[in-house]
């Protein structure tokens, strides 16, 4: 997993996370907050859906085009945590 | 009232980050820090006399709400480590934390936060962590609760200095409530209350109050702007009286009251919910020394053209003898009073849009 560098804070600093396999990205999220809490809130809201204005990609996938968090995971994907762009 | 004779911290929430403005009692020179947390959206702040903490609502366009913590005034923050939060099932998410209010000064660490949508959450470690309250979460009238424009927001909370069980809340555009029992249970209050867009004129709820205020020496007198009028309740909220009479406006956000007078007040009218500028294109704070009887013009030291907005959070009155007034406006001037709106002073001409001003002796 790569963070952006607002998330890298919660993170320890860590630009890249390698995570035990996860079945989906809501499960990701999970393992990602048990290890760094604070950091699942920022990127799933309360009912643990991806924040409107955060862009979760799966390898070159935006997981919108996927299944949201629902999207499944491989082992060996890289999954990108990116804010999208804030202009007009 | 006590007159204090420490400092003072003015605390300013911005669309780009939360200032902090310390003087001594007579508030003649200020000292600013900030932006705080810059880039973000900082909703309110409090400054918490009972242990020197500031809590500000942080909100990332991108990363959603929380609320942070600095023991420092300002210089380190640190994110509550669970922030206010709905449970998985509810279909609710917070949006925006509208309002953070300390408790009493016998219980320690118990803070209060309102939050779009409309909810009270608690914190009882110095707002480390917070819980919802689940009786306002569960009203069975939720589902028929309406936003105004600005969101369905629970923007003020009242604490009772003489009942520490009662507590009042307000909710555009729903109304007020009250607990008598520490939360465990809310009843409507808005008796007599307008509300011109609803086919029923006077509901039991679906108001749209904007700000409440009281001065604490007389709790259960309560002074609240509404979108379609301004009221004084003279009994904790059971009934209320109109007393826009001679404003030039009964529209208007904020409203505060005088610390050391309770009969005093003062609000900002607006032209009507449509136009949304100052009467003539001039702000001015209006004040009352009768409860509402009557009220004044206070421009003294304001722009003749003033085409400002202020915010239901954006005027507060300090606890200093003679009141202070302070008031931000969406265009990011800050304006201070040192005699209860007699004369006004520019703190600052080109801070970000303010969303809130609140005010504490330290």
């Amino acid at each position: 997993m790569r963070l952006t560098a607002q998330l890298r804070d919660y993170a320890r600093g860590a630009r890249e996370i390698e995570l035990d396999s996860a079945p989906n990205l809501q499960a990701m999220v999970g393992k990602l907050e048990e290890s760094f809490p604070g950091i699942g809130g920022r990127i799933v809201d309360d009912q643990g859906k991806i924040r409107a204005h955060v862009n979760v990609f799966v390898n070159s996938t935006n997981s919108r085009e996927l299944g949201n968090e629902k999207t499944a995971l491989q082992d060996g994907d890289v999954v990108h945590i990116l804010p999208s762009v804030a202009g007009g | 009232m006590p007159s204090n004779k420490g400092r003072v911290c003015l605390l300013v929430g911005t669309r780009k980050g939360g200032f902090v403005f310390t003087s001594d009692s007579k508030r003649k020179e200020w000292k600013v820090s900030g932006p705080h947390m810059k880039g973000n959206e900082i909703y309110h702040m409090a400054y918490d006399r009972r242990n020197g903490a500031v809590l500000a609502s942080v909100i990332s366009g991108h990363w959603g709400p929380t609320i942070a913590r600095s023991d420092d005034m300002g210089e380190t923050w640190k994110e509550s480590r669970t922030p206010p939060k709905f449970p998985r099932g509810t279909g609710l998410s917070v949006a925006r934390v509208w309002h953070i209010k300390p408790g009493p000064e016998d219980e320690a660490g118990v803070v209060y936060a309102g939050v779009e949508p409309a909810c009270l959450f608690r914190s009882e470690d110095g707002g480390r962590s917070w819980a919802v309250n689940e009786s306002m979460m569960n009203q069975k009238t939720r589902k028929k609760w309406q936003p105004g424009a600005g969101g369905l927001c629970l923007h003020t909370i009242l604490l009772n200095s003489k009942r520490p069980k009662r507590m009042h809340i307000a909710i555009s555009a729903v109304g007020t409530m009250r607990t008598d029992d520490a939360g465990e249970s809310w009843k409507f209050q808005n008796k007599n209350v307008l509300a011109n867009f609803q086919p029923e004129k006077y509901p039991e709820y679906g108001q749209c109050v904007h700000k409440l205020a009281s001065n604490q020496s007389t709790p259960d007198v309560i002074f609240h702007q509404n979108h379609c009028g301004v009221y004084r309740s003279d009994d904790a909220g059971e009934n209320w009286v109109d007393i826009r009479n001679n404003l030039p406006s009964r529209f208007g956000f904020p409203i505060a009251v005088d610390a050391n007078e309770p009969k005093r007040a003062y609000v900002a009218p607006m032209e009507g919910d449509f136009s949304r500028i100052p009467p003539g294109g001039h702000f001015a704070v209006w004040g009352t020394d009768n409860a509402g009887k009557e009220w004044f013009k206070l421009d003294k030291g304001l722009p003749s053209v003033s085409y400002y907005t202020v915010l239901r959070d954006g005027m507060v009155a300090d606890q200093e003898d003679p009141c202070g007034l302070y008031f931000g406006t969406t265009t990011g001037q800050l304006y201070a009073s040192r005699d209860q709106g007699n004369n006004w002073e520019n703190l600052s001409d080109g801070l970000p849009p303010i969303f809130s001003v609140s005010v504490s002796s330290i």
